[in-house]
């Protein structure tokens, strides 16, 4: 038990496989919930996945005024409950990174829910099973530590590994430059 | 068996009232394993689960893969046997009937029995493909001499892997397409990809090829484009299109001059080494820049890492293979390992990135205008003599050797071929010069197609069959590493569908030649005939019994008997396959590809893959997801030629050469040769790039040029005078 997405976003090859296995967990609804941006699209073919980071306390959640975004005791922040969401898309005006999408038609947001059918028995989730460069991984605390550490710069002050972006996350993120300061075999 | 550091053990989920059936996907020669969702009252496949304990892949697809499922209870299966009556229709989707299988067979033995009682027996053809199990491959091949007794069989791995396997029998006396197993990959120290965007095409090698580096190994990709995979790289080699056997040759003179040779690897277990020293001097870093528009100082850097590796691993797919030298970029690659002596152990080896799910297994057992089972040549009297005694045939009732696959479309031109059995395949976007090949099958006085969705190719058809997806059968593959591996059916076939073995079964009783077919009554069977057929060939299947492969996860060939394991890694003993037990290092003269830029035609224009689609893109733009990813073709532009142009992101214009023209959607990025323009090849009519790709088929392989031929752009709404 007790796993965690990782992403290491150098990795990511833009094959978007992590949206079509998005639409396979149970209760997904065919619908994938994340986002893959093509990060300079004139320029070369560097392409990162943009998931939910399950947000330790989640902006989306906070703005909810029908307390229709519930949190797992695994810390994944589920998607709107369809009895209490009214429609009006706070969350996803308040999520840093936009993720909460809305359905128009039944005036409902849905989100990542990390595959909560599959994560709370330590099944990996769909994105991280599928993803052929190991962008997306399914990571134990000691594994995560490793990575992180693996990363820091000697000097301090270029890491990959920062301890959170806006706030502190449930899904850990290693920035592009892993390989910066790689030593070499030979 | 080859349980590696990512190989973890995690349960499957099991949804309440689903099944999961273990297979591997359709599509590539990756194979990656899967789990198919079956509904237990429906008996209906649903959905797709990751097959984590498949140690190649260990759950992991690509975005293929992934909706690979939604083939099978698709909306435009075909479910019926198609009869066209009205010939004038050909080449359109228009006036198809619906029929009886039996009316369809009798039309089709009637047409069948009066061309070759008019024209003789090889006025038929029978034109295969390799995205089907060796099954069917071993099958079609003996459907064609001994059901039709037509000495025209060909396929279309000659589109796709025949320069490959080539190189290797030239080189090494034997093809398997991968010298050691893929568990292999990450563990090298440098690998050196060329000709493959490994990223879109086989992706889930991606994890294992981002590891050499992530272990401070190197990676070294050669590719006209800078590809998701050369994004990365620590060298990108990014050569002219057409030009991978000057730079091999100037890699292999840098690694001799700097002494990386190994001598006695040399001399105990190769050919042809002083020869090929001598021509490749020539090669100097200069002379192979000029040549391949490639920085002197990255080719330099580029032959003392591969050199300096402890172990690497040379891989290559269709960009050096699809040339009308492909053979010899092909042995032009391997020639760096066989110098260096980096074969024959664990981590050091040569690979082909497999296009076809079953490209390897398919191209070895009878289906090449050549070959008999298990790599057996019809020009061999004893090769012959011992597949008729699996047959029942006398040699003098065996076929002569045919043509190439491009080449069978030149002999219905000229009326030399007049009826056409095609199955798993579709020509008619795939094969070059497209306006001469959809001409040839328009100008067939019968064709027969087998497809489960109407095809562009089947647009030229009088009868269509309908087959079924690969989920609806069962059978064996044989993926990129040479494993052998098992597909289950995971449901029964919808409407009157039939897998192409029941076909050719029935066909051959109606056609008076029951006797040689009628035993077999399910894809078992054919297996256990075909394992049979392969004993005591190059490629020996025989030991490779289906509970073997099911208890070992796949079985690598060459495998000859019960006890025999099989073989994940080729020539540890260093013993190769030519008669001396030598390799041979070829001296390769270059030669530039057939049609160069020029005044007129000034740009080179080169062709490949999407992540979203495969091949002719027949399944996959049928696809929702896939199709929405990835709708039309368009093509690749540097900016800097794009301003030469006056062109602009998604504008459209026309892109010609001087066998056809299309209209592209031009998108603009850096990450492209200046002088380079690129299309993606899985669009049909209109859209097909290949109306404009050139038949220069390569002397040995009969491979068509698709990667490298001159091509012009012209603005729309624009006088070409101005
Ligand atoms: S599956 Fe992985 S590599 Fe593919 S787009 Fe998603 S994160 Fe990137
Ligand atoms: S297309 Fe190839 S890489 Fe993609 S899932 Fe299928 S076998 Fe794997």
């Amino acid at each position: 038990m007790g796993r965690k997405l990782f992403l290491e976003l150098e990795n990511c090859i833009g094959c978007r496989s992590c949206l079509a296995a998005c639409t396979q967990c149970g209760g997904h609804d065919q619908r994938n919930r994340n986002y893959v941006l093509d990060v300079n699209p004139f320029v070369n073919r560097q392409t990162m996945p943009l998931m939910c980071l399950h947000c330790v306390n989640p902006a989306c959640a906070r703005s909810c005024p029908a307390q229709a975004i519930q949190i797992h005791e695994t810390g994944a922040v589920l998607s709107a409950l369809v009895e209490k969401c009214i429609g009006c898309q706070n969350c996803t005006i308040s999520c840093p990174y936009g993720i909460p999408k809305f359905d128009v038609e039944q005036n409902l947001m849905y989100k990542c829910d990390l595959c909560i059918d599959r994560t709370k028995d330590d099944i990996p989730p769909m994105c991280a099973s599928v993803c052929p460069s190991n962008t997306l991984q399914w990571l134990t605390e000691e594994e995560i530590a490793e990575k992180q550490q693996q990363h820091e710069m000697e000097n301090g002050k270029w890491v990959t590994s920062m301890p959170y972006l806006e706030s502190e996350t449930n899904v850990k993120i290693n920035l592009p430059g892993i390989l910066q300061g790689k030593e070499k075999l030979f | 068996m080859l349980k590696d550091k990512f190989f973890r053990e995690i349960e499957n989920k099991e949804h309440p009232n689903e099944k999961l059936i273990k297979t591997h996907c359709s599509y590539c020669g990756m194979q990656c394993g899967m789990n198919l969702r079956v509904d237990t009252s429906s008996n209906k496949i649903i959905g797709v689960e990751p097959r984590y304990d498949w140690p190649v892949t260990v759950g992991k697809m690509c975005p293929k893969g992934v909706t690979a499922y939604q083939q099978t209870n698709h909306k435009d299966r075909i479910l019926k046997p198609l009869i066209r009556d009205d010939a004038s229709k050909k080449g359109t989707k228009e006036g198809f009937r619906e029929a009886t299988w039996d009316e369809a067979y009798d039309l089709i033995v009637n047409n069948f029995k009066t061309l070759q009682k008019e024209y003789g027996k090889d006025s038929l053809s029978v034109f295969s493909g390799v995205s089907m199990t060796n099954e069917k491959c071993y099958l079609t091949g003996k459907f064609a001499r001994v059901g039709l007794q037509t000495r025209y069989i060909d396929y279309n791995g000659r589109f796709c892997m025949s320069s490959a396997a080539g190189g290797f029998l030239r080189s090494f006396g034997v093809d398997r397409g991968s010298t050691l197993p893929w568990t292999d990959v990450h563990e090298t120290d440098c690998l050196f990809i060329a000709g493959s965007n490994t990223a879109e095409c086989h992706p889930t090698s991606m994890f294992r090829v981002w590891e050499v580096q992530n272990r401070g190994g190197y990676l070294i990709v050669v590719d006209p484009r800078e590809t998701p995979v050369a994004r990365r790289a620590d060298i990108h080699l990014d050569l002219k299109p057409g030009t991978d056997l000057a730079l091999a040759n100037g890699i292999l003179h840098l690694l001799i001059e700097n002494g990386y040779a190994d001598e006695s690897f040399i001399q105990n277990h190769t050919n042809g080494f002083e020869e090929t020293k001598e021509l490749v001097k020539e090669f100097t870093p200069a002379y192979t820049s000029e040549l391949t528009g490639i920085d002197e100082d990255k080719i330099i850097r580029a032959a003392e890492i591969y050199g300096k590796a402890p172990n690497a691993i040379v891989m290559f797919a269709r960009g050096a293979e699809q040339q009308h030298k492909g053979v010899d970029n092909v042995s032009g690659y391997v020639n760096l390992a066989l110098v260096t002596g980096k074969i024959g152990r664990p981590k050091a080896g040569i690979a082909t990135f497999t296009g076809q799910g079953n490209g390897q297994g398919g191209r070895e057992h009878g289906q090449k205008s050549d070959l008999l089972p298990g790599y057996r040549k019809i020009t061999n009297p004893k090769h012959v003599e011992e597949i008729c005694k699996v047959w029942g045939i006398t040699p003098d009732e065996m076929p002569e050797p045919g043509v190439s696959a491009y080449e069978m479309f030149e002999l219905m031109h000229n009326k030399t071929i007049r009826g056409l059995y095609l199955l798993c395949s579709n020509p008619a976007v795939s094969a070059p010069n497209l306006n001469f090949v959809r001409e040839a099958m328009k100008n067939l006085d019968f064709m027969v197609c087998s497809d489960f969705y109407l095809s562009e190719s089947a647009e030229f058809a009088d009868v269509i069959l309908p087959s079924v997806t690969w989920a609806e059968d069962e059978g064996t593959v044989t993926n990129l590493e040479g494993r052998i591996i098992k597909i289950n059916q995971a449901q029964e076939p919808i409407g009157q569908s039939k897998p192409d073995w029941r076909m050719q079964i029935e066909l051959a009783e109606r056609l008076g030649r029951g006797q040689y077919f009628r035993h077999l009554t399910s894809a078992k069977d054919i297996g256990e005939e075909f394992r049979l057929a392969t004993k005591g060939g190059n490629a020996d299947y025989y030991g490779a019994t289906w509970d073997k492969i099911d208890q070992q996860d796949g079985v690598f060939w060459p495998c000859k008997d019960e006890e025999d394991t099989g073989t994940p890694h080729m020539f540890l003993d260093k013993k190769f396959y030519h008669p001396d037990g030598k390799a041979k290092i070829c001296a390769l003269p270059y030669r530039p590809p057939a049609e160069e830029p020029c005044e007129e035609y000034p740009l080179r224009l080169t062709t490949g893959r999407v992540v979203y689609h495969y091949l002719s893109g027949n399944q996959t733009r049928r696809i929702p997801f896939l199709k929405d990813m990835c709708p039309d073709p368009y093509v690749e532009i540097h900016p800097e030629l794009a301003k030469s142009y006056d062109l602009s992101h998604e504008e459209e214009v026309r892109l010609f050469t001087r066998r056809g023209e299309a209209i592209f959607t031009v998108k603009i990025t850096e990450a492209i040769r200046k002088d380079t323009v690129f299309v993606p090849y899985h669009f049909g009519h209109e859209q097909s790039i290949n109306l404009l790709t050139i038949a220069a088929l390569d002397p040995m392989s009969r491979m068509p040029e698709y990667k490298a031929c001159a091509a012009q752009i012209e603005k729309l709404g624009v006088k070409e005078s101005i």
